[in-house]
């Protein structure tokens, strides 16, 4: 209890801090600025694009690792690893010979008008890279938990794969799905050190923080700290509102 | 009629097996863990695919292994399976898991008829999680009944269950299996679980089918040493004739003093006795051979030579056969003499 207690109080010291250092009136010089919450909406922007990714290619990667249905597992399981052990600003560093303008992959996009370097894209491709690996291993435990002897039953009852997915797996997995996706939002909305090698335009918040520090010091830059926390704070706290009761209502 | 007749290979052995079982008919297969019984009953669901062989139901080929092939996927088969954890899904209700095959009733009818037969009326808007052992299963078997099997597949359900819950389950499935008149196969490890549930019982070992019978018949007339064992005889006493050959001794078929009509007479000190039930478990050597018998009453422990027979007991050949009774059936057994005296 007591341990829990330290913990808490500790991890919750930095938003204390940030809430005792601002003032009305920083935040109100800060925020009225021109385009001042521009940076807020590439945020939400990019975030939303992430977890839509994260959902459509994250999700059968976690599905197939949790029901050890691809050959060599822990080769697999392994990849995903290092992508969460590599430090995000290395990361950033090794994009740039991925999907930098002189790279195959980066000319391959230049011929369609893209690039992967300081747009809306690059900024997403930099906040998968941080959040997927957090999404993957959160799903891959929370369908692993789902009893395959629960999709049996349901498949003898008459139900097609697609129909025990839909019925069966989903529903039970959620709470878990939810949970993961949250700490992917809260990653990508946070991401930093990818984002500033490669993807220093356009602006979201972390990057505002960033500017701002170094432009006009930390009264400035303090009050982007709060919005990033406002915005972001919703998401996770309703998916855990949502386990939790729908884990309540399955105990009984 | 589910007509199954299937090969699966296994680390250890293979699991060979055919069988037959009419519409309403009740087939248990009993045998030791790991004898193969639980691999059989998921081949006829469906969940075996390495599985070789043919599996008929109700006319339909569901599994068919040479040309022409055939792989009825489960959600086809209409084969209802209940194991040992009820399986409802935890995120419905009763009426909901009730009503949760796309074959059952949508009107929700039956689903009332199917719950006050089963005894569930009152909990329809329940979850699982508020449910006792015996009312999960009551759900489970009423879910299969709603998806209208063609055949009832029971792996060990009631097993964990306490015995008078136990019976009334398995009663229950016996009155529904006659209703319905779906074919139904019960594995247990439980030879009075397989007895109180089937018509026909198939002792099973190391993935082959020993012996078919009644429930008595295949322990009073175990076919070899090997079943005899599985059915629950302890001990085997060497008889005078045909050479070689052992006389079955079955805990719950020996009675107190020599009666050599009633089948075969042996003495020997009892050297350990201990309640059992109503009555009592006493250990007697005979021959070198500690014989396990189950008695009315307390026996006298270390008190010279205590006779008993064996009361028509199975006897085998040097081969483990069952030898034919004619030859075995007079007392000319090890020290009936003694006995008597």
């Amino acid at each position: 209890m007591a341990g829990a207690g330290i913990i808490w109080v500790a991890l919750l010291g930095p938003v204390f801090a940030l809430l005792t250092h601002l003032s009305w009136h920083a935040i109100g010089s800060s925020l009225s600025a021109p385009g001042a919450l521009d940076p807020l909406v590439v945020s939400v922007e990019s975030g939303a694009v992430t977890l839509a990714v994260l959902l459509v290619l994250g999700t059968p990667l976690a599905w197939m690792l949790a029901r050890g249905t691809l050959p060599f597992p822990r080769f697999w399981e392994a990849g995903v690893l290092c992508s969460l052990l590599l430090p995000p600003l290395v990361i950033g560093l090794l994009l740039i010979f991925m999907v930098g303008p002189y790279t195959p992959l980066g000319s391959a996009l230049g011929a369609v008008h893209l690039s992967a370097t300081n747009t809306f894209l690059a900024l997403v491709i930099a906040e998968v890279y941080e959040s997927a690996p957090y999404y993957v291993l959160g799903a891959q435990a929370a369908i692993g938990a789902v009893d395959p002897r629960m999709e049996e039953q349901a498949a003898l009852l008459g139900d097609r794969p697609a129909r025990v997915t839909r019925r069966v797996t989903l529903p039970l997995a959620g709470p878990g799905l939810a949970m993961a996706l949250a700490v992917a939002w809260a990653r990508a909305m946070g991401a930093f050190g990818a984002v500033v090698i490669i993807a220093y335009h356009p602006y979201g918040l972390p990057l505002q923080i960033w500017t701002s520090l170094q432009e006009t010091g930390l009264a400035s830059a303090l009050p982007f700290a709060l919005v990033l926390l406002v915005v972001a704070l919703p998401l996770p706290l309703a998916a855990y509102i949502w386990s939790a009761r729908a884990r309540g209502r399955r105990r009984g | 009629m589910l007509e199954v007749d299937v090969e699966v290979d296994r680390r250890a052995f293979t699991v060979r097996a055919a069988f037959q079982v009419s519409p309403g008919e009740r087939l248990a297969l009993f045998g030791p863990s790991g004898a193969g019984k639980t691999t059989l009953l998921e081949t006829v669901a469906g969940l075996v695919p390495r599985a070789r062989g043919r599996v008929v139901l109700a006319g339909r080929v569901l599994t068919q292994t040479w040309a022409p092939r055939r792989a009825v996927p489960p959600w086809r088969r209409r084969v209802g399976l209940l194991r040992q954890d009820p399986g409802l899904f935890p995120h419905l209700s009763v009426r909901q898991n009730l009503a949760y095959a796309p074959s059952a009733d949508p009107s929700g009818e039956e689903i009332s008829r199917i719950a006050e037969q089963l005894g569930i009326g009152e909990l329809l808007d329940a979850v699982p999680a508020r449910l006792s052992g015996g009312q999960a299963h009551r759900v489970a078997l009423g879910r299969l009944l709603l998806a209208h099997c063609d055949a009832l597949l029971l792996d060990e359900p009631y097993t964990g269950l306490d015995g008078g819950l136990r019976r009334v389950l398995t009663d229950l499935v016996r009155s529904l299996v006659a209703a319905r008149q779906v074919p139904a196969v019960l594995v247990a490890h439980e030879l009075a679980d397989a007895q109180a549930f089937a018509d026909r019982l198939a002792v099973l070992d190391q993935g082959r089918i020993l012996q078919v019978g009644e429930p008595d018949e295949v322990v009073l007339r175990p076919v070899s040493q090997r079943v005899a064992e599985l059915v629950g005889y302890r001990s085997f006493v060497p008889v005078t004739a045909p050479a070689g050959a052992v006389a079955g001794v079955h805990p719950e078929r020996v009675t107190v003093g020599a009666h050599p009509r009633l089948g075969v007479v042996l003495a020997g000190p009892v050297l350990a006795g201990r309640p059992s039930g109503a009555g009592w478990e006493a250990d007697i050597e005979v021959s070198g051979v500690m014989l396990s018998c189950h008695l009315a009453d307390r026996p006298p422990i270390g008190q010279g030579d205590f006779p008993v027979t064996l009361l028509d007991p199975p006897c085998f050949g040097p081969d483990g056969a069952l030898l034919p009774r004619p030859e075995v059936s007079r007392p000319g057994v090890s020290r009936p003499e003694e006995a008597s005296a």
